[in-house]
């Protein structure tokens, strides 16, 4: 049994402890796609300990034939969603030019941060897509799982994503960078 | 021929393997940090809950035993809609009996048709009385001689 399944156990008997262990290593990533979809940094937190409350709660409905990140990820857009919908339906209308959370996170560079074009110009679900996909590493299965759609959906939003934002790249890369892409 | 399509290989796969680098780089510049009051507050908060145990499955009947419930259901069902559509029917016409013969009652009296009519003919003749008396008055005041 590895590791992270005693861990589930533990858990799944009411340590706490066990399962602080058991999302340590998950709790930054989480935090860092709830960001992205939240209006607030504050809103990112709130999110993330509902999350954990909620894998905490019903931990006995984990199946492992799935990653355990597939299952947390899941919860995570689940509670997203329900704080957005108080102010707002659409990743797009979180971007407001002044407060965007993600600005007051994100380094200055010489271009936008690819993620706040796909912000912009992905929709929810893609965006979500392409996140899991290129950023946890997750499989299509997975991704399909977490957004509950089929494999055959996943793989052709993922590569209208990919395609946009390339665009986009291209667009934006300084002319040097351009030149390479052909 | 080889290294040409290695080269177009290269420049197809590149843009995307470049994609996907890029966007693991730009991800990892949102900075974030678990702070120890967030910590703290999940713990506290995980502290305060109690996991759920899943239901025992001993507590669900199993579907197959009342697969015969949607079948009586059914039947009791269009039972209903037959005893409802009869009830609506319009009754049917009764039988018509073939009447009894029965003797044509005859009036008692013979009265003769001059007496019933009498009164009516009287009536008449004072009505033509009355519509010549009123001729006569009119002709007499618009000053004209009666003819």
């Amino acid at each position: 049994m590895s590791d992270e399944l005693k861990l589930i156990d533990a858990a799944k008997a009411g340590s706490v402890t066990a399962f602080t262990e058991l999302v340590r290593n998950y709790r930054e990533g989480l935090l860092r796609f709830l960001l992205t979809r939240c209006a607030s940094y504050a809103d990112a937190e709130d999110a993330l300990q509902d999350t954990l409350i909620n894998a905490y709660k019903y931990l006995y409905s984990y199946d492992p034939r799935w990653r355990f990140s597939t299952w947390l990820y899941r919860i995570a857009i689940r509670n997203a969603g329900k704080l957005r919908s108080n102010y707002t339906t659409e990743l797009g209308e979180l971007r407001d030019e002044e407060n965007d959370p993600l600005d007051n996170v994100i380094a200055e560079s010489e271009r936008e941060n690819l993620w706040q074009s796909a912000r912009r110009l992905l929709n929810d679900e893609v965006y979500t897509a392409m996140w899991l996909r290129y950023v946890e590493d997750m499989s299509i299965n997975d991704v399909a799982e977490v957004l509950n759609r089929s494999n055959s959906w996943t793989k052709v939003n993922l590569l209208r994503g990919r395609r946009t934002l390339d665009a986009e790249l291209n667009r934006t890369a300084p002319a040097s960078e351009s030149e390479a892409y052909g | 021929m080889r290294s040409s399509t290695a080269r177009r290989l290269r420049v197809k796969v590149k843009p995307m393997d470049k994609l996907k680098q890029q966007l693991r780089e730009d991800a990892a510049k949102i900075d974030v940090t678990i702070s120890p009051e967030l910590d703290d507050r999940i713990r506290a908060s995980l502290e305060g809950v109690t996991p759920e145990k899943p239901r025992p499955q001993g507590a669900r009947k199993p579907a197959v035993s009342l697969w015969w419930m949607s079948s009586l259901t059914g039947i009791a069902a269009a039972l209903l809609v037959l005893v409802i559509l009869d009830r609506n029917r319009p009754a049917p016409a009764p039988e018509v009996q073939p009447l009894a013969e029965v003797e044509t009652l005859r009036p008692p009296l013979k009265i003769e048709s001059a007496v019933l009519t009498a009164p009516l003919a009287r009536e008449l003749e004072n009505l033509e009385a009355d519509l010549r008396k009123a001729e006569q008055m009119v002709m007499a005041d618009i000053g004209l001689e009666p003819r």
